[in-house]
């Protein structure tokens, strides 16, 4: 069967979609359907990968960088076409991927959530197939549509299942996106506007937007790279994420880092840099300015920090500021390298988010000075806490490894000695990750209630699956970087 | 029959003891009666060991030989100066010193395995230490089979964390978790230096080279039978002197050299045959295998680089001695030696003789896995670390004390052990570049001195613990020897500590030393009369230090300084380790983390104090706007519609006149 004949992205997202409303409307057999959704949508994302007509020696007709590529006309006005356009790259294909093994992830790891079982599972569906949505439209109303859905289940999830302070760090996450979604929105509009395109698909804006010249680009650039930019999160922006997090439930956590991060990565990816790549030569500064600014401030504020959440959250800042870094500078191996770094952080950051999870239900804190030697109590909490670190800072073998490892070389490629700034960034993140581990997990016991057991079944099996990828595919990054390749990178830029 | 079949399997020397680590690693604690898995270990390692030295006899009998495997990791596409895209090989490289570091690492660790079966039977965790011994092994021989700079480093990671893991192994000490960051984090500091210096020979050769330059090919040593770099390439270039100053960092951060060196003497937080197989074969080796490796596949050195090198590896061999000569714990004498050690063997590639460096590592390999077994012998049985508590060992302890002699003896360079023949031939081989550089005298001069110094702390050691009476401390338990797995790996590692360096000369084996065209090397050492008199000198010196060993610490004897001697100030310093790793405790712990926490104030009252400010503006502006909020979903549809319609005027009106103010679209 061929099934580059399919129309898969529109299926997927029907399943998703009544997948979620099942969810919610099914009680306390939620999350039996949520994961019955998650499978179906982990196959759907295998068929796309069969279907994938970026493979060599298939093509696409309509549109040859997307290797699926749907487009259904959808508002029809005189002076505008407005289209139902959905496809994927070699980009958005990971990111799928890291989509569909999240949720499942997600899913499995809050088995037994006991509030409201049936909402919080079709929360976590919804934040799903809104990223999903963002990830394969190509057309901008369809686009921030998406963007808009997935703002929406993660506020009710802060504020819903959140700790104490969560009314406040739930107000400031959707305060802080939705500025940032406006001035996006606003940046969109007016590319379509000032490059004349005949509609809002991302194909016809491409092409028209090559004739782009003077101050308007520049604008338009920076203002979407401040609407992006926010998700990422960058340096001075940053600061609802750590309260985000800190309030967030487990489960929130590790949609908003794994997920909703990469949104922002992939929305100036495929928004800013493929479509004005020579305004990016022109504002670059700006960008590794800010790169800089997030990878240092990330990596320092992560030293000081107490709580463990806290700091895996400025370590996300971290992260995301060496995939900002690798994006901006507009060479195929830097940005190759930021969509692997961003599929690993997704990963690792998740797996951390949890293992803090479990840990603060376990120990009944995230502190980080008062409990110690868990490892004698909770081995298998203990072993997983050291894997996601060991990712985290980059070991080999782990996913976050080869990425780094390229992003790091296309820094120097493009900027020689500046490099060091993230390289000392890693030293520094070395020093956090391994210092929390001598004192949480070595040394003797402290802090340790008699009560405390190791793993629950879900949580662990949900932590599993995820460290299992981080060893799979740092051990086999070809899997990944043969797919991200496939998309006509160079084309872009050519 | 023919050996050089066996190159292509290659892959499988790291790969058997890989197989042990997850065997151990999954079934492990129901291996009781395999000593929890440690009779695998054994095993598979000792399989690694026959394949390991059958390749590196087969090297020695098809000399020069370079067979290279290699598999596609990642391939980027084109981009930039990679005009053929960047591909990240893995692959496995057959040469002449590969082939050497095969055997040492091979052999030492399936002895240190076996040795372990007996050293670590009444241990807790047995699972774990043996799948993280297995998988030091592993990390090992892949840097050494490397065939490539990204796959060196890949395994050199490794390295560093399975010693981070095994260093920390009795993790609820706190100064074991202790020692364990300190020595993940200090070798960090190297390893970012050597990701910079990878970074900068990649860049550098990108496009140098057969098949579309360096990067398409993967950053391969070698392309056919020749180094895809040839020796010498780097010329006086700039860049290439950074790129090889990082190296040396790298280096210096894995092979503890100065001032990378604070974490070794803490490294002994580990298990006696953990700290036998870091001094030895794994980790501290790897630095000294990436010197010579740069020498022969990276180009070559700067001479600047050359320079550093030596006054790195020179002084450290003196730095490292005299805090040798004032320490009372038998395993951090130990371990400041081979810190010293190293410094000879760096000393010898910054000359210009990365052979001879690797000569000395191969040497030293086996009498420090020696000293250090017959030490863990030691601690065994009268479980305590303290000389000034040991004594009279010899009478109780027949074999071992012969085996700490053997050490010791070729440590101190005494003819014909094996220590002699190389460490002579690295202060030759120094001496001989004395007339173009003169600059590398008072380096000569420190190595020469630690020659004396050498000698008289080893047999401090020796007498200490074995000479005299009995014990000093009577309250220790009584000394017997130790059981025959513990005994075998020490006669065979003595046997080895005898002959060693003759080996040598043996013209097949020779061979390895003199297979890499363009190098210089003095290997088999030639003995001419320079030679002979620079011997002479040094045998007299080491004598020196080991009659004065034995007047000072001899039968039982305890040397005290006399009161108010100007002398306890020194031996106060260097007790304290010249105060360099209270400098790193202070900056790391005191200074990053008092910065670390400014910026926390900083991010939590100036930029998010900023936030909140805005929002109380915000919040009573909004009281004033409170009035339109009236609660019904009519109203406020009316205003998203408003909105839009607002945000399409802005665009279709404003933004046009906007553009033609620009010139845009």
């Amino acid at each position: 069967m061929d099934f580059s004949t399919l129309p898969i992205i529109p299926i997927t997202l029907g399943t998703l979609a009544v997948g979620t409303v099942l969810t919610f409307a099914s009680g306390r057999w939620a999350r039996w359907v949520a994961l019955a959704t998650s499978v179906v949508f982990l196959l759907e994302i295998g068929l796309m990968f069969l279907g994938y007509t970026g493979w060599p020696g298939r093509s696409s007709t309509l549109v040859p960088q997307f290797g699926e590529y749907q487009s259904y006309p959808w508002i029809s006005l005189s002076w505008l076409q407005i289209n139902f356009t959905v496809g994927i790259d070699g980009i958005s294909l990971i990111l799928i991927l890291l989509t569909g093994f999240l949720q499942i992830a997600t899913v499995v790891y809050t088995w037994n959530e006991t509030k409201r079982p049936a909402a919080w599972f079709g929360l976590v569906l919804m934040t799903c197939l809104g990223s999903f949505g963002v990830f394969v439209s190509l057309d901008i109303l369809l686009f921030f549509l998406f963007w808009e859905a997935v703002l929406v289940p993660m506020f009710f999830i802060i504020g819903y299942w959140g700790g104490p302070n969560r009314r406040y760090a739930a107000l400031k996450f959707f305060v802080y996106t939705h500025v940032a979604s406006i001035v996006m929105l606003i940046g969109l509009l007016a590319l379509v506007f000032y490059s004349g395109a005949s509609s809002f698909d991302f194909s016809s804006i491409y092409s028209a937007a090559r004739g782009l010249t003077g101050i308007v680009p520049v604008v338009l650039f920076l203002s979407l790279f401040f609407g992006f930019g926010v998700k990422f999160p960058i340096v001075p922006f940053h600061t609802w994420l750590p309260d985000a997090h800190v309030e967030a439930p487990t489960g929130g956590s590790v949609l908003l880092a794994g997920l909703l991060l990469k949104l922002g990565g992939y929305g100036l990816i495929r928004w800013a840099v493929i479509i004005l790549p020579t305004t990016l030569t022109q504002v670059d500064p700006i960008l590794f300015f800010v790169a800089f600014l997030s990878i240092v401030w990330g990596a320092v504020l992560s030293l000081s920090q107490r709580d463990l959440k806290r700091m895996i959250a400025y370590s996300s800042i971290n992260h995301m500021g060496i995939v900002l870094l690798a994006i901006s500078l507009n060479s195929a191996l830097g940005l190759t390298a930021a969509v692997l770094l961003m599929f690993a952080h997704g990963v690792v950051s998740a797996l951390l988010f949890m293992g803090a999870g479990t840990f603060h239900h376990t120990y009944g804190t995230r502190d980080i000075p008062s409990v110690g030697g868990i490892n004698s109590r909770t081995p298998i909490l203990a072993s997983l806490i050291m894997i996601g670190s060991l990712a985290s800072l980059g070991l080999p073998a782990l996913i976050s490894f080869p990425a780094e490892f390229a992003a790091l070389l296309a820094t120097w490629d493009g900027l020689t000695y500046l490099v060091l700034i993230p390289l000392i960034g890693l030293v520094v993140t070395a020093a956090f990750y391994i210092w929390m581990m001598q004192r949480v997990l070595f040394g003797p016991p402290k802090g340790i209630p008699s009560d405390a057991h190791d793993v629950p079944p879900a949580e662990g099996l949900g932590m599993g699956m995820l460290a299992a990828l981080a060893v799979i595919f740092g051990v086999l990054p070809f899997l990944l970087v043969n797919v991200i390749t496939m998309s006509p990178i160079t084309g872009w830029h050519g | 029959m023919d050996l050089s079949i066996l190159f292509g399997w290659a892959f499988l020397v790291p790969l058997l003891p890989a197989l042990a680590f997850v065997i151990i690693g999954i079934w492990g604690q129901r291996l009781g009666r395999l000593e929890h898995g440690g009779w695998i270990a054994v095993l598979l390692s000792g399989a690694a060991m026959v394949l390991g030295v059958l390749i590196a006899v087969g090297e020695m009998l098809s000399p020069n030989s370079y067979t290279d495997v290699s598999y596609t990791w990642f391939h980027v596409s084109a981009s930039g100066p990679f005009a053929n895209g960047v591909s990240f090989v893995v692959g496995t490289l057959v040469d002449p010193i590969s082939a050497l570091m095969l055997i040492v690492v091979t052999v030492v660790g399936f002895l240190v395995m076996l040795y372990s079966v007996g050293y670590m039977h009444h241990d807790e965790g047995l699972p774990r230490y043996y799948a993280l011994l297995s998988l030091f092994l592993t990390a090992m021989l892949g840097v050494v089979l490397a065939d490539n700079l990204l796959e060196f480093f890949l395994f050199w990671e490794l390295v560093g964390v399975c010693s981070y893991f095994l260093i920390g192994f009795y993790w609820r000490k706190p100064s074991a978790s202790s020692a364990a960051k300190e020595a993940f984090l200090v070798t960090r500091i190297g390893d970012v230096m050597f990701l910079l210096g990878i970074f900068i020979y990649f860049s550098v050769y990108a496009m140098t080279g057969p098949n579309g330059g360096w990067a398409a090919n993967g950053f391969l040593f070698v392309h056919g039978s020749t180094s895809f770099i040839p020796i010498g390439a780097s010329g006086n270039s700039t860049l290439l002197t950074v790129a090889g100053l990082m190296l040396l960092g790298g280096a210096a951060g894995k092979s503890a050299q100065f001032p990378l060196d604070v974490w070794l003497p803490d490294a002994m937080e580990g298990p006696t045959t953990v700290s036998a197989l870091i001094h030895a074969a794994t980790m501290v080796a790897a630095g000294v295998y990436l010197l010579v490796v740069g020498s022969i596949f990276l180009g070559g050195y700067t001479s600047i680089v050359l320079f550093a090198i030596v006054a790195v590896g020179g002084f450290t061999t003196f730095y490292a001695a005299t805090m040798a000569v004032v320490n009372t714990d038998i395993k951090r004498v130990i371990a400041y030696s081979t810190i010293s050690q190293l410094g000879y063997m760096v000393l010898a590639v910054g000359a210009g003789f990365a052979l001879v460096g690797l000569y000395h590592l191969f040497t030293h390999a086996f009498f420090k896995a020696l000293l250090f077994l017959a030490a863990g012998a030691i601690i065994h049985t009268i479980v305590t670390q303290d000389l000034f508590r040991m004594g009279g060992l010899a009478k109780k302890m027949r074999y071992t004390s012969i085996a700490f002699l053997i050490g010791a003896l070729a440590l101190s360079g005494i003819p014909p052990f094996a220590g002699f023949w190389s460490k002579d031939d690295v202060l030759a081989s120094v001496y001989s570049q004395l007339g173009a550089h003169p600059e590398y005298w008072p380096f000569f001069i420190l190595a020469f001195v630690t020659v004396f110094l050498t000698a008289y702390y080893i047999f401090r050691v020796y007498f200490l613990a074995f000479s005299g009476e009995r014990t000093r401390d009577a309250s220790l338990p009584e000394a017997h020897e130790v059981p025959w797995v513990m005994l075998v790996p020490m006669m065979v590692l003595a046997g080895f500590a005898v002959v060693a360096g003759l080996f040598v000369f043996v013209p097949s084996f020779g061979s390895l030393f003199t297979g890499v065209p363009g190098l210089a090397t003095n290997v088999p050492p030639s003995y001419g009369p320079t030679d002979l008199v620079l011997s002479a000198i040094s045998v007299t010196l080491a004598g020196a230090g080991i009659v004065l060993a034995w007047v000072l610490w001899g039968n039982g004897r305890v040397y005290e300084l006399p009161a108010g001697s100007p002398a306890h100030s020194i031996r106060n310093l260097l007790l304290a380790r010249y105060h360099v790793k209270a400098a790193y405790d202070w900056v790391g712990m005191v200074g990053m983390y008092t910065v670390a926490r400014a910026a926390d104030f900083f991010d939590r009252f100036v930029i998010d104090g900023a936030v909140k400010g805005f929002e109380r503006s915000f919040r009573s502006m909004s009281d004033s706007m409170r009035r339109i909020q009236t609660g019904l979903v009519s109203d406020y549809a009316a205003y998203v519609v408003a909105g839009i319609i607002a945000v399409f005027v802005l665009l279709l009106f404003v933004a046009p006149y906007l553009a033609s103010v620009f010139g845009g679209g």
